[in-house]
C-alpha cells in the first residue's frame, strides 16, 4: 500500500502537467480524469490534489485564474506555463528512462 | 436541476471553511481556497448523488478527505505562497524571509498547542542560559572588561616577584633608579597604604587612603574633576601634605562643597591642603586590591636621604605605564638589565638575586579570582550542556510523536531541507524564548552576587547584565540551538516513509529516535556526576578547613582595630601608656575574661615579616624571614595559644629591661634543628637593632590562612617593640552586639582621638578566611542541585516515554501472563542500564576534570573515592525515583486496551 502511495505521489506532478498540456482544466476535472484514465488505480481527493496544484503554481509550472461564465459560479482553471511544458518534457524523459531500465532489469513491459 | 437544488441546499463553503482551521494565508486568499475546495466537494457530491448514492453517504464521502484537518491545513498553507504574476526566481531572499516567517508562525502555533513541553523546555534552557549569563557578567566585569583607565593595556605592576610569581613590593630608591635608567616605561608611579585619622563631631574616623607619587593619576590617565592634579614640585619631605579627595568622601564629610579646594584639614595633628576632588567614576580598584578602598590620596614625599627610602625598604608598589607599542617582554628585558646593574653597584643592599617581574595590572587585579571564576564558568557550561541534552531529548520525543506527520509531508513533496528548517525554526524558538527568560533571570540575580561574595573582589560590584552579556547569552542560545536542534531535525528528515506510515513501527523498542534520546540521558547523568563531584569536593574542602586546628581558640573572642598616630603618639612610651590605660578600661567591662593588644592577629589580613639573624652566625640574605607580632602579655591567654617550653612575655618585660622574644614551634625546629633556642640571642631586621633573648616556645598559629601551613613566627613585647596600629582582642562570653559598643566607649574614655574600626568576632575572621572557597562551594552546590533536578526530569521523560511507546508490548506481556514484578523489572532494566552507563562515564569524566579544582581543594584528593561514591549514590537514588511514576503507569496498562490501540 505504501509503495503504491509513493509511486503515485512521485508521478502526481507529471500526471497533472500532462493533463494540462491538452487544455486548461479546473481541479475537479483533473481529479476525475486521473481516476477515469487510470481505471481507478490513481486517485486524488480534495485534500491531496489542491496542495499539489498550489505547489506547482508556486513553482511557476502552472497558472490558475478565476473564470466566470454567466450562468455558473466562477471556477478556477489551471493552465500549463512555458516552464511547466519544459518540466513536463524533462519528467517524461526521465520516466521513460526509468521504465526502460526497470523493464530491462525486471522484465516489466509497459504500454 | 434537482442536483443543483440539492447542491445549493448544502452550504459547502461553510462546511469546507469549518474543516479548514484558520488558514495561515491572507483573508482574500483563504476565501479563494475555500471557494475552490467547496466547488470540488459540491461537484463530487452532485456526481455521487447522480450515480445513485444516498445523499447522506455522498456528503460524507465528498467531505471525508478534509476530516484530517490539521494535515490539510498544513499542506495547503505550506504549498500556497503569495502569488505573483511571474514565477519567482528560485530561492530569492524575499522568498526565504517569507518562508521563514511562515515557519516561525507555524512553530509558535505548535508550541502554543503543547504548553507542557514548551514550559519545561523553556524553563530548562532559561536555567542553563541564565546561569551562564550571570557568571559571564561577573567574568566580564572582573576579568574581561578593560580597566577604567586610559589605554589600560599599557598599565603594569613592576617589582620583585612574590611567592605567586606576580610583581611584589619595591623600595623607593630602586624605583627612582629604574625611572632614570629604563626606556620601556612612560611613567613609573609608586603607591603605599596610609590610614590618617580624621576627627569630626568628636568622633575620630580612620580613613583608608593612599600615599602616591606625583605622577600616579597621570600614569593611570585620570584627573581630578575639581581642583588640580598633584605637582611634582610638592612631592618632597616638606611639601607632601596635599590631599585629593574621593567623590564619596567629599560628599560625605565636606557636603560636596566646591569651595573645599584650598581648605586646610587637620589630621594626626598635621595640616593638609585640599588640592582636588576625583570624579565619581574613579573607582578605587587599585587600593582595594592591595590595601583598602582609598577615600583620599596624598603625596609620597620621599627623598633618597630618608631611612625608609632605602633600596631594600620594600613597602611600595610600583605601577607603570609602558611606552606605546612596547611589549611586556621588552619591558622585562629593559628593567632586568637595569636592575642587574643596580645589584652589581649596591651588592649589600639587595637580597638573593631574583628577576624583576612585570605583570599586566589587569592580571594582577584579577589574579586571585581567576581560577575560581573559571571553575564556575566550567560548572555553568555543564549545566547548560545538561539543559541542552534535556531539551534535545524532549525535541526528539516530539519528533517521534510527529513522525507520521513528517513522513506524510515528505511524501507530499516537502524536501528534506524544508523539514530540517521547520524543525530548526522550532528549536530556535525554544532557544530564543529560553535565552530571553535566561537573560531576565540573570538580570535579577546578578545584583545579588556582589552581596553574596564573602571576600571583596575588584570590580565585582560593577557586574551587570549589559550589551556584552546579552550578546553572549544570545550567542549561547544560538549555539545551543545548533547543538540540540540539529540532531533531532536531521533525524526527522531521515524518517523512513515505509515503516513510519505503518503504524506498528511506533511500537518497536528499537526505534532509533529512542536510542538517541537514551544516549542523551546517559550523557546527562554523566555530566551531572562531574558537576556534583566538583560541588562535593568543594564542600568537603570547606568542611575540612573549618575542622583544621588554627592553633588558637577563635570562639568568644572579639577583635577591634585601633590606631594611635599623630603627635600625641610620636613616642613609643605614649603608645604603650595609652594602650595600658585602654586595657585597664576594657578589663573593667562586665563579662570580659581577658583582653590584650597585638600588632597583628591571625586571619585578619596583616603580616609583618622580618629577617632573623642568630648571634654568632654570619648574616646572609638567606637568613629566614619570620612573621613578627608585638603583643601585650595576656595575648596568649586571650587566644589560648599553648606554651610549649620556657616562659611567656610578662608585665616585667618593659622598655628598660632586656628585650625578649617568644617563638613558634616551627621557628624553633627550623632555625635550631639540633639545639635549644631558649637563651639564644637574635637580631631582627637590619644588622644594627638590639639583641633579643629567646625566652619561650609556643604552639604554631595559622596566621595567613587556614589552608596554609603555619609559617615561621615570633612574638615580641609591645612594651619593647611598639606598634601603633593595633588590634584589641577580648575573650568574653557576653553578646558581642552589646559588648562591642561598650568596648568602643571604654577605648574612647581612655583616648578620645583613637579610631576604632573593623570590629569582628574572631569566628567571623575564620569563616571569612574560607569565604572564597565557600562561595565557590555554594554556587557549585546550587548548580549541582539544578543539574540533579534536570537529570531527574530527563530520566523521567525518557522512561515514561519509553513506557508509552511500549504500551502494546507491555499489554501483550501481561496478556501472556507476565506478573507485575516482571513488568517492573522490564521498565527498570530498561532505565537503570542507562543510568549505570551514565554514572560510569561520569566518574571517568569527573576524575579527568576535577583536578582543575586542585588549587581550591583542601585535605581532599580531586579523585576522592568517598565523594564520587556519594555523588553516584545520590544520582542513582534520584534516577531510580524518577522511574516510580512510569512504573506505576506501566502496571496500570490494560492489555485489552493496549492491544486495540490504533
Amino acid at each position: 500500500m505504501s509503495e503504491d502511495r509513493e509511486l503515485r505521489k512521485g508521478s502526481a506532478e507529471t500526471v497533472i502537467l500532462a493533463l494540462l498540456e491538452e487544455r486548461d482544466r479546473h481541479g475537479y476535472e483533473i481529479a476525475k480524469l486521473i481516476d477515469q484514465r487510470s481505471d481507478g488505480a490513481l486517485k486524488f481527493h480534495v485534500a491531496s490534489l489542491y496542495p499539489t496544484l498550489y505547489r506547482l503554481e508556486r513553482r511557476g509550472l502552472i497558472q490558475g485564474r478565476w473564470v466566470e461564465r454567466s450562468n455558473t459560479r466562477r471556477r478556477r482553471f489551471y493552465r500549463l506555463t512555458a516552464q511547466g511544458q519544459k518540466t513536463l518534457e524533462a519528467q517524461r524523459r526521465s520516466w521513460k528512462a526509468f521504465f526502460a531500465a526497470l523493464n530491462r532489469v525486471a522484465r516489466i513491459s509497459h504500454a | 436541476m434537482r442536483e443543483a437544488d440539492d447542491v445549493d441546499d448544502v452550504d459547502f463553503r461553510a462546511l469546507v471553511r469549518a474543516r479548514l482551521e484558520p488558514l495561515d494565508v491572507d483573508a482574500a486568499r483563504a476565501a479563494d481556497i475555500v471557494d475552490e475546495l467547496a466547488q470540488h466537494c459540491a461537484q463530487q457530491y452532485a456526481d455521487l448523488v447522480a450515480s445513485g448514492v444516498d445523499q447522506r453517504d455522498a456528503l460524507t464521502r465528498a467531505l471525508a478527505p478534509l476530516e484530517n484537518r490539521r494535515r490539510v491545513v498544513d499542506e495547503i498553507a505550506r504549498a500556497d505562497r503569495p502569488r505573483r504574476s511571474a514565477p519567482p526566481p528560485p530561492a530569492s531572499s524575499t522568498h526565504l524571509v517569507v518562508d521563514l516567517w511562515r515557519d516561525v508562525r507555524y512553530g509558535l502555533r505548535l508550541l502554543h498547542r503543547s504548553p507542557g513541553f514548551t514550559a519545561v523546555a523553556v524553563m530548562t534552557l532559561a536555567l542553563g542560559i541564565g546561569a551562564n549569563a550571570a557568571i559571564f557578567s561577573v567574568v566580564n566585569a572582573v576579568l574581561l572588561r578593560p580597566l577604567p583607565f586610559a589605554d589600560p593595556a599599557r598599565l603594569v605592576d613592576v617589582g620583585e616577584p612574590g611567592p605567586d610569581g606576580r610583581a611584589g613590593n619595591v623600595g623607593f630608591t630602586t624605583v627612582v633608579d629604574w625611572r632614570e635608567r629604563t626606556h620601556a616605561f612612560d611613567e613609573i608611579a609608586m603607591i603605599r597604604s596610609w590610614y590618617p585619622t580624621l576627627i569630626a563631631n568628636g568622633q575620630p574616623e580612620r580613613i583608608p587612603a593612599m600615599r602616591v607619587s606625583a605622577n600616579f593619576l597621570r600614569t593611570l590617565g585620570v584627573a581630578p574633576a575639581l581642583g588640580r592634579d598633584f605637582a611634582a614640585a610638592d612631592d618632597t619631605p616638606a611639601g607632601w601634605h596635599v590631599l585629593i579627595l574621593s567623590d564619596g568622601l567629599w560628599r560625605r564629610r565636606f557636603n560636596a562643597d566646591p569651595a573645599v579646594i584650598g581648605r586646610v584639614v587637620t589630621m594626626n595633628d598635621q595640616p593638609y591642603t585640599v588640592g582636588g576632588v576625583m570624579p565619581p567614576s574613579f573607582a578605587p580598584i587599585i587600593s582595594e586590591h592591595f590595601y583598602e578602598p582609598a577615600q583620599m590620596w596624598a603625596l609620597l614625599g620621599y627623598d633618597r636621604s630618608q631611612p625608609f627610602a632605602c633600596r631594600s625598604c620594600q613597602h611600595l608598589k610600583a605601577i607603570a605605564r609602558l611606552e606605546p607599542d612596547t611589549a611586556i617582554g621588552a619591558a622585562l628585558v629593559d628593567v632586568n638589565g637595569v636592575h642587574a646593574a643596580l645589584r652589581r653597584e649596591h651588592p649589600a643592599e639587595y637580597g638573593a638575586a631574583t628577576a624583576i617581574a612585570v605583570t599586566p595590572l589587569a592580571d594582577e587585579l584579577a589574579g586571585n579570582v581567576r581560577a575560581p571564576l573559571f571553575a564556575l564558568m566550567g560548572a555553568v557550561a555543564i549545566v547548560l550542556l545538561i539543559a541542552a541534552a534535556n531539551v534535545a531529548s524532549l525535541l526528539l520525543a516530539r519528533v517521534a510523536d510527529r513522525e507520521r506527520d513528517l513522513a506524510l509531508r515528505t511524501a507530499l513533496g516537502a524536501s528534506r531541507g524544508r523539514i530540517v528548517r521547520q524543525l530548526l525554526v522550532e528549536s530556535s524558538l525554544v532557544a530564543w524564548l529560553g535565552g530571553l527568560a535566561g537573560i531576565a533571570l540573570a538580570a535579577a540575580v546578578v545584583p545579588l552576587v556582589a552581596d553574596l561574595s564573602p571576600v571583596p573582589i575588584a570590580r565585582l560590584a560593577t557586574a551587570r547584565v549589559d550589551v556584552a552579556v546579552v550578546i553572549f547569552a544570545l550567542a549561547v542560545s544560538f549555539g545551543t540551538t545548533v547543538v540540540f536542534g540539529l540532531a533531532p531535525a536531521l533525524r526527522a528528515s531521515r524518517v523512513d516513509l515505509q515503516t513510519t506510515l505503518r503504524a506498528e513501527a511506533r511500537h518497536s523498542a528499537a526505534n532509533p529516535t529512542s536510542v538517541a534520546r537514551r544516549l542523551l540521558i546517559a550523557a546527562n547523568v554523566a555530566l551531572a556526576v562531574v558537576l556534583l563531584a566538583g560541588a562535593g569536593l568543594m564542600i568537603k574542602s570547606v568542611g575540612r578547613l573549618l575542622g583544621v586546628d588554627p592553633g588558637f581558640d577563635p570562639d568568644h573572642v572579639l577583635t577591634m582595630q585601633i590606631s594611635m598616630v599623630g603627635k600625641a603618639y610620636a613616642k613609643n612610651e605614649a603608645v604603650v601608656a595609652k594602650g595600658d590605660e585602654m586595657l585597664a578600661a576594657l578589663r573593667r567591662l562586665p563579662g570580659v575574661e581577658s583582653v590584650a593588644l597585638a600588632g597583628q592577629i591571625p586571619l585578619a589580613g596583616n603580616v609583618d615579616r622580618w629577617g632573623l639573624h642568630v648571634e654568632g652566625r654570619p648574616v646572609t640574605p638567606d637568613d629566614p624571614f619570620v612573621e613578627r607580632y608585638s603583643v601585650t602579655p595576656t595575648y596568649f591567654a586571650v587566644m589560648r595559644i599553648p606554651l610549649r617550653r620556657g616562659r611567656l612575655i610578662t608585665d616585667a618585660d618593659r622598655a628598660s629591661t632586656e628585650p625578649v622574644m617568644v617563638i613558634g614551634d616551627r621557628t624553633a625546629r627550623t632555625v635550631w634543628p639540633n639545639g635549644d633556642p631558649i637563651g639564644q640571642h637574635v637580631r631582627i631586621g637590619g644588622s644594627d637593632g638590639p639583641m633579643y633573648t629567646i625566652v619561650g616556645i609556643v604552639g604554631d598559629v595559622r596566621h595567613v590562612a587556614l589552608a596554609a601551613p603555619p609559617t615561621l613566627q615570633m612574638y615580641t613585647a609591645q612594651a619593647q617593640l611598639t606598634d601603633s596600629f593595633l588590634t584589641v582582642v577580648m575573650r568574653s562570653a557576653s553578646d558581642f552586639g552589646l559588648l562591642a559598643p561598650a568596648a568602643r566607649q571604654a577605648i574612647w574614655s581612655a583616648a578620645s582621638d583613637v579610631p576604632v574600626y573593623r570590629v569582628d568576632a574572631m569566628r567571623t575572621l575564620v569563616a571569612r578566611s574560607v569565604g572564597a572557597r565557600r562561595f565557590v562551594a555554594i554556587l557549585l552546590e546550587l548548580f549541582g542541585a539544578v543539574a540533579l533536578v534536570m537529570t531527574a526530569v530527563g530520566v523521567y521523560g525518557v522512561i515514561s516515554y519509553s513506557v508509552a511507546e511500549r504500551t502494546r508490548e507491555i499489554g501483550i506481556r501481561s496478556a501472556l501472563g507476565a506478573s507485575r514484578a516482571d513488568i517492573v523489572r522490564l521498565v527498570l532494566a530498561n532505565g537503570l542500564a542507562l543510568v549505570f552507563a551514565g554514572l560510569a562515564t561520569g566518574i571517568v569524566l569527573a576524575v579527568a576534570t576535577t583536578r582543575f579544582l586542585d588549587n581550591s581543594l583542601y585535605g581532599v584528593s580531586a579523585t576522592d573515592p568517598a565523594t564520587l561514591a556519594a555523588v553516584a549514590s545520590v544520582l542513582f537514588t534520584v534516577a531510580a525515583a524518577a522511574h516510580l511514576v512510569p512504573i506505576a503507569r506501566a502496571m496500570r496498562v490494560d492489555p485489552a486496551i493496549a492491544l486495540r490501540q490504533d
